[in-house]
Parts: structure tokens; sequence; C-alpha cells
């Protein structure tokens, strides 16, 4: 009952923050310097379609007109034509999304399980050799400039040693030629390991020091001296009393940085030329592909949002204190 | 003989300036079913005492000198191993509820059952969970809360809860540490009571340390008043509390308000805190002492012999001095 | 009379807090290295403005070497090579540490002012003026700053100032939040209320009572958003969509990897990586070192030890 509550109440909070968010990027894209008709339509095509499609977005039509048709669009799935590729956008985008999601996931959980796995250890070792190694490297980590970082992961493991490919997501041969979906899969991860290797690493660091100051917090607890009066091993005490209470704040971490992690996914899907969401952005945008970027922007956003309301949900879940 | 037998105990800790003595030299003993009190302002030591016990001194902390005797072993000379089987099974700890003494992201019967398992592998997983429900019924916890978070408690039932689990393992010594201090009058009567109750029902001896002397006069026979870390005068509690001979005490009991004497109420002036760090070899209370001779400064006092239970830390003819007054 | 006489002993009072913070800071191994860093970046930035008085060679941006048509290695003439049109690798770096500076300094500076006062009027409003602040800063912190910058670079040609403000605007809310918790428990102390009673107005309570209180604090955060601002400018840069008429560490990238170097020219393309990293390691360093002056706990426990 209390989740569903909560559920409830979240989604009709990030609806209403999409939708100021759509609503803004209406009037960023009209406020522009420039003919906005030539920024929605592809001034390439053929003056029917030019027509066609100005009817279409109501761009002939007064401001709050325009604005209301641009809504209907948006939820019809009609995100406009892509200058570059000549297709819907929308196409484009359901294409790219899975792509980035496989990254973004994938990173971003093992990064959090391996930061509090050895933020836990190097706490419970505070001052130890253990403790100094992961907390420099972690600090290392997260001070790193993430596409010179990235760069260097390729030109170590693809150009000079070459044991990964330089970039993509599937080798080309491999997919014309009907292989078996477990050479399909495999192949995938190849080429996914040197991305993940990077924002992993990214990841790691802050996830790592805000675990072991979280847990330092905690060991100093009374609970702690309660559960060592009686007579609980270290292990017990460190796994079950501590490092569940020091977890919660890095689960509120990881939805806080979301939003970093976002800038360092597409930044990393730029380099390894991962054909995800972010790359396509920085690629609509570099081509003044208007639609496209628009198209992308709004989706890494309802990404982002729906990922704070998981993590909203699982802290929720986690911390039997939280009732909304 | 005595369940526990505490001789010549010091316990220091290190610190930038020098070793801080926050016990000193103190001997006690405890027999079985009895119950032990330790009064003293905060500082005295008598947290150190009960951390002691259990086994649980901070690590800049150690034992300097002397022996703990319980049941035949010696808990000075225990190493962690030996420490961790003994904690919670032999010896129990009643900590301050107010001090988040209760894991709160784990549920409260779980926090009890944990106890039992560890120190009764063997035990199934059924009999576990009936011997908590049989916990929860003695300190009188409805039987449906025990599923419940330590947040969903009230104070009073989260100090239930804390005894239960002290009790979870039948100890035969129980320290309980300021348990009432944060709770309001009713709920602490309330607890005092459920203490006395289980004690006499389970025949266990406690150590109660808490610097409300009302409180520790509530449950204790026998009191050990403490200052800068000695024990400075012990006795059964109408020696203590009725004819107190030591400075000290008397003006401990001084600035204790009562009804029949808040006419001439002497609340003792802001007085010097006791140095416990370098060791002069005189009296550490001194400094504060209104009825102190020259030779305070610089001998040790030694224990006189008042009754056969009762004893002050003291020179006797001081004590015998002030009496005449 | 009286107030002259107050005056001096207050500002004692401030001087004698400073050192012993100083003294503290400084014998934290951190902050002493972090603060050697951040000296060598600082030597960098100012160096900046000379070089560029050698000659007309030695421009970061146009002073290309007419005998050099391609990317060179490390030279005497030229310290760390040149680029694949001849510009001189070093003095483009010293430039970077300038730019790095500016954007860094001046973003945390604005949103750590914006993000203090946010702060400050939230939580000692409280209400409906607190819920309708945090609501904003809260939509402000889940925004990925670089796509916003990059959808923002799509409409308009941004220079570097305009960056520098886009992203100070996105970075309030985190120090709004914690300068808010920090007046809502100053709010509740007894001086506060003590002055409400003498008669004290809102303003004067707030930059009288509570922003001296909560400066240190606004202060050590400005050393954090120092570091994410100094991140995404380059990133920014990097993927070519910062200011064209500025050199940075990240525009120095950009060049090498979209000139196909990245795998030829490691003079190249290591310094302007190192050199990011390093400078948001210092800063980071220093505000990690403050933090345990600032944070009484943290200093006694190491005092203990």
């Amino acid at each position: 009952m209390k989740t569903k509550k909560i559920i409830f109440n979240k989604l009709i909070e990030i609806t209403i923050l999409f939708f100021i968010i759509l609503t803004v990027l209406f009037f960023l894209f009209r406020a522009a310097p420039g003919d906005p008709v030539s920024r929605m339509v592809d001034p390439t095509l053929t003056p029917e379609d030019i027509q066609l499609l100005i009817a279409q977005m109501g761009l002939d039509e007064p401001a709050w007109k325009q604005y209301i048709i641009y809504i209907k669009n948006f939820f019809s799935g009609n995100l406009g034509h892509s200058f570059h590729y000549g297709e819907p956008v929308s196409n484009i985008i359901l294409d790219r999304m899975p792509c980035t999601i496989l990254l973004f996931t994938t990173s971003t959980l093992l990064a959090a399980f391996a930061g509090v796995f050895l933020g836990k250890i190097a706490a419970w070792k505070k001052g130890s050799a253990i403790d100094n190694v992961l907390s420099i490297g972690a600090l290392l980590c997260h001070t790193l400039f993430i596409p010179w970082f990235a760069l260097l992961v390729l030109w170590a493991f693809a150009y000079k040693l070459g044991w990964f490919p330089l970039g993509g997501i599937i080798s080309p041969e491999l997919w014309i030629n009907d292989t078996s979906f477990f050479i399909k899969m495999l192949d995938v991860l190849h080429h996914m390991f040197l991305p993940l290797l990077t924002l992993f690493f990214i990841h790691l660091g802050s996830y790592l020091l805000l675990m072991r100051s979280s847990m330092l917090g905690v060991l100093k607890e009374e609970y702690i001296i309660t559960a060592r009066a009686k007579g609980l091993s270290d292990k017990v005490i460190r796994n079950k009393h501590a490092a569940r209470n020091a977890a919660l704040p890095v689960i509120t971490s990881v939805g806080l940085s979301l939003a970093f992690s976002i800038n360092g996914g597409a930044l990393t899907e730029q380099i390894f030329t991962w054909p995800g969401i972010g790359r396509e952005l920085i690629f609509a945008v570099s081509n003044n592909d208007y639609p496209l970027a628009q198209a992308c922007f709004l989706l890494i956003t309802a990404v982002v949002l729906i990922a704070n309301l998981i993590v909203d949900l699982l802290y929720a879940y986690m911390d039997p204190r939280i009732s909304y | 003989m005595a369940l526990l037998k505490v001789e010549n105990l010091s316990v220091g800790y290190k610190s930038k300036k020098g070793m801080v003595n926050a016990v000193n030299n103190i001997s006690f003993s405890i027999e079985q079913g009895r119950s032990l009190g330790f009064v003293g302002e905060s500082g005295c030591g008598k947290t150190t005492i009960g951390m002691t016990l259990m086994g649980l001194l901070p690590e800049n902390a150690s034992i300097l000198k002397g022996d703990i005797i319980f049941n035949g072993n010696n808990l000075a000379s225990f190493n962690d191993e030996k420490w961790r089987a003994f904690r919670g099974k032999e010896i129990s700890m009643i900590f301050q509820a107010a001090m988040n003494a209760l894991n709160p992201v784990i549920r409260v019967d779980e926090q009890i059952a944990e106890v039992i398992q560890i120190h009764n592998p063997a035990m199934s997983k059924s009999d576990v969970s009936n011997q908590v429900k049989k916990i929860f019924s003695l300190v009188e916890i409805p039987e449906d809360r025990l599923r419940d978070f330590p947040h969903q408690y009230s104070g009073g039932m989260k100090q239930r809860a804390i005894i239960a689990m002290a009790l979870a393992c039948a100890p035969k010594l129980i320290i309980a540490d300021e348990p009432t201090t944060a709770l309001d009058v009713i709920v602490q009567d309330q607890i005092l009571k459920e203490i006395k109750k289980i004690q006499k029902a389970l025949n266990t001896s406690v150590i109660f340390i808490s610097h409300d002397i009302a409180v520790v006069a509530d449950v204790c026979k026998d009191i050990c008043v403490m200052y800068g870390g000695h024990i400075v005068e012990k006795g059964t509690r109408e020696e203590v509390f009725k004819s107190p001979r030591h400075p000290y005490t008397k003006t401990l009991l001084g600035s204790y308000l009562t009804l029949d004497s808040y006419e001439d109420i002497n609340v003792p002036e802001i007085r010097e805190a006791p140095d416990l760090i370098t060791m002069t070899g005189g009296c550490r209370f001194s400094a504060n002492c209104n009825c102190k001779s020259q030779k305070c400064q610089c001998q040790t006092p030694e224990w006189v012999n008042l009754s056969s239970t009762h004893q002050a830390l003291c020179f006797e003819e001081l004590l015998n001095k002030d009496k005449n007054d | 009379m009286k107030k002259i006489e107050k005056k001096p002993e207050h500002r004692n009072h401030y001087i004698e807090r400073f050192t012993k913070s100083w003294a503290i800071f400084i014998k934290n191994p951190m902050g002493k290295t972090g603060l050697i860093i951040l000296s060598a970046f600082m030597l960098m930035a100012i160096a900046s403005f000379f070089v560029p008085l050698l000659g007309p060679v030695y421009h970061p941006m146009t002073g290309a070497d007419p005998n050099i048509t391609y990317s060179t290695g490390p030279s005497l003439q030229h310290w760390l090579g040149t680029d694949f049109i001849g510009r001189d690798l070093f003095v483009q770096l010293l430039e970077g540490a300038k730019v790095a500076f500016i954007v860094g300094l001046s973003c945390a500076f604005i949103s750590v002012v914006l993000g203090t006062a946010i702060g400050m009027i939230s939580g000692y409003a409280g209400g409906i003026v607190d819920t309708i602040l945090m609501r904003i800063a809260d939509i402000f912190m889940v925004l990925p700053s670089l796509v916003i910058l990059l959808i923002l670079a799509s409409l308009w040609e941004l220079s570097i100032w305009v960056i520098i403000f886009i992203i100070a605007i996105m970075r309030w809310p985190s120090v709004s939040r914690i300068i808010r918790s920090q007046t809502l428990s100053l709010k509740s102390r007894p001086f506060i209320e003590a002055s409400r009673v003498a008669g004290a107005s809102n303003f004067r309570i707030i930059f009288k009572h509570i922003m001296p209180n909560v400066l240190p604090l606004a202060f050590l955060y400005m050393t954090f958003r120092v570091t994410s601002a100094i991140l995404v400018e380059a990133a920014l840069s990097f993927l070519g969509f910062g200011d064209p008429g500025q050199v940075s560490w990240g525009m120095m990238l950009q060049w090498v990897w979209s000139s196909g170097h990245m795998f030829q020219a490691p003079y190249w393309l290591l310094p302007p990586g190192i050199c990011i990293s390093l400078l948001t390691l210092s800063f980071y360093m220093l505000g990690r070192a403050m933090d345990e002056v600032l944070d009484p706990r943290l200093r006694k426990e190491e005092e203990e030890e």
C-alpha cells in the first residue's frame, strides 16, 4: 500500500518536472536567433514536403497553438524528422536507446557494487596499506578527466595491445553471416568492454570514497558497540550491522550523481563510437540536426528522471525509517 | 565464592598528553544474584569499568594492571576470540536506548535472535524464535511488535528491547550503563521495576552504572562511589547514603535535591576537574575537598574500615575529624 | 563608544580563528600537497601572460611556427612540441592553465554566491518559499549540465563567459542544500532568537548572524565547485563546442583527437589530460583538508590518534 502511494506521488512529480523541461525547450528553440521553421524542418526538402511538415507541426500557427501541437505531437511519438537521416527521429532514438541503457546500467551497477565493497574494506582497515592504496586510487579515479582517460584506455588496449576493437558495438561481418546468438553476444561484450571499463573506473572512485566515509561514521555509532557486546564476529558486524547502514547514502548519491554519470556516458560513447543516445546528441548538435538533438535531449532527461525514481524507491526499500 | 572479583584494576587511555588513568587501582566483588551500583559524576571512570568488563575498550585504551576473575576465568588475559564467545553469553550489557543502541535497519526480533544464534549455533530456527518470544513476554513487549523496526518503538519500548537483548542468553552478570537516563520519570520507574523483577526471577547479578543517586539507590543493595578513577567509598546502600563518610560522597549527596532538604541544600561550587594524567600519589579529590590536610596532596590515602561492609578511601583522622564537626 | 571598543576584538577573533585553522590545514598532508600542486598551476597561469611577449610565434592561438607544417615532438625551441599547424604546445598548455583558473574560480564564485544566498533565504524563510526554492533546486540537480550545454550550443555560439555562467547556474543547488540545513540549525540557536527579541530585522539577522557562520562552509563548497566547473568546460571544449576564440586544455585534446594524432603524438595527448586531472585533484585535496579544519569531529579524531 505504502509503496504504491510512493510510486504514484513520485510519478506525478516527475511528470510535472518533465512537462516543465518540455516547455522550456519549446521556448528555447523559438527564442534562438534565426528562423525557427528552418530549425524544425529540413531546408533541403522539396517545397511541398516543407509545407506538409510545417502544417503538421503547426509552425504557421500562433505560438500558443504551436505549443499545444508540440505537446500533442510529443505524446503521440511524433518528434519530427531528422535532417541527416531523413527518417522520423523516434525511429532513430528507439534504435540507440538500448545501447545506452545497456552500457549505462551495467557500468553504474558494477561500479556501485564494487565501490560499496571496497569502501567497506577500506573503512574497516582504516589507516592500513590497503586503505591507503584504495583511497588514493579512488581519489585519482574521481578527479580523472573522462575523455582523456577514455583516450588512454583506447590507446593502450585497442591500439597498442589490440585486444579490443577501436569502437562500435558489433563487427558487421559477424552479423551479415548467420552466426549463433551466443557468438553475437560475445561480440557485443567484446566491444563493450573498454567503454564499460572507462565508466566503471570513473564511477568507482566517488562511490568508494563515499562508502568509506559513510562507513567510518557508522562504525562510531552506538549500535556497533551493541553488536560487539553481543559477541558477534567481526564479519557479521561489518557486513550486516555496519555496511547496510553505510550503503544508504551511497544509494542517494547514485541518484544525485546520475546527471554527472550521463555527462560521462555521453563522452565515453563519443570516444568509443558506441551508438548510444549521448553520441547521437553530440552528432546532432555538431550537424545542426535540431529535431534529433531535441529528441535526444528529452530522452536523456526522461532516463535521468526515471532512474531517479528507481533510486528513490530502492532507498525507501532499504531504509525502513523512510515513509514519505 | 564471588561471581566476579576485580582486584587492583587500572585502565588507561593513551592520549597526546600522556596516559590518562581513567580507572585507578580499584577492587570490588559481586556475589551471584546481588546488585552493585556505581555512582559518580561524568568522567569518573564508571563507564570505563563497564566497558572493561565487556572487553569493549576502545583501541587506544588498555588494562594497565589488575585481575578480573569471573567464575574462575581471568578476563584480563582474554584474547579477542575468547571475548567473542564470552560477551553476550556470560556477561551482557544494557545500553542506553536514547543512544541509538538498536540498529535502525534491522528488525527488532532479528537483533535479539542473532545473540541467541551466535552463542547457540546448534539451536534450530524455530527454537530461537520461541526463545525470542519468551524473552519479549518477559520484558512485556506485545508479540505483534516483534517484527517492527526500532524507530516504530517508543523510548520505553526501545529500552525494553535492549533489556531483552541483554537477557537473551541468560547471562550470569548484566551491566547496566545509564539505562534510564533519557527516559521520563514514569517510564524510568517502569524500567527499573522491570530490571529488579528480572533480576529476582533469573537470579542474575547486576552492575548498575549511573550518575543518578536515586536510581542506584532504588536498584542496588551495594554501592561504590567513584571519583577521578578511584572508588572512594563502598558499602551497603544504607551505609553509604544514610551515613556517608568520605567528603566526596557527602558533596555528591549534598548536591542532590530532596523534598525535606530543599531549604538548606548546599549546591557544591564549581570545582576543578581531577587531573588524571599526572600521578602525584596524593588524593585526587584533595583540590576540591573542604576538609583536607597537608598530607592529602602527597600521600596516598588508604582504605579505612568503618564496618564489615563499609569502607572509605581517606585518612582516618580526617574522617573522624569531620565526624566531630 | 561601545561599538568602537568591540570592533578590534572581533577582528582579532577572526584573525586568531584563521591562524588556528591555517595551522591545522597546513599540517594536513592532503592540504599541503594540494596547495603545492595548485601553486605550480598558478605559476603556469601567470606565465601565460608573459609568453606571447616573446614574439608572435608564441601566441597560443595564432602563433604557428612558419618552419613547421606538421606536428613535431619536443625540441629545444618547442619544449613540448607543436601541433599539426606548428603552434607551440607548451604555450597552449600555459594558456589552458589560465583559462581553467578563470573558468573554475568564476564559476565556483557565482554558483556559491547564488547557492549561499538562496540557501540562506530558503532556510531562514521556511514555509512555501523554502518549498518552492528547494523544488527548483531539485530540478536543476537532476539535469545533466553537459547535455544542457550541448543543446544550448546547438542554438547559440557560446562564448567562454556564457559557458561559465550556465555552468554556475547548473551548480548552485547542492550548495544551497548544505547552506539551507546549516541555516536551519542556526535559526534555532538561542543567539538568533535573542537578537530577534532585541528587535533586529530579518535582513540584519541574515547578514550579521547567519552569514558569518555559513561562510566557511560556503567557501569549502567553492573548492568542490571549482573542480566540476573545470571538468565540464573541458568536456565541452573537447567535444568542439567551447569558445572558439580561446585555447583551453579541453580544446587541445579536441585538436589532437580530431586531427587524428591521438595514437601518434603522446607528447600532445598526455600533458593537457594530466593537467586537467592534477588541477582538479589539487582543488579536491584542498577541499578535503578544509573539510577537516571545519569539522571539529574529524579533527578531534586525528588528535586522539
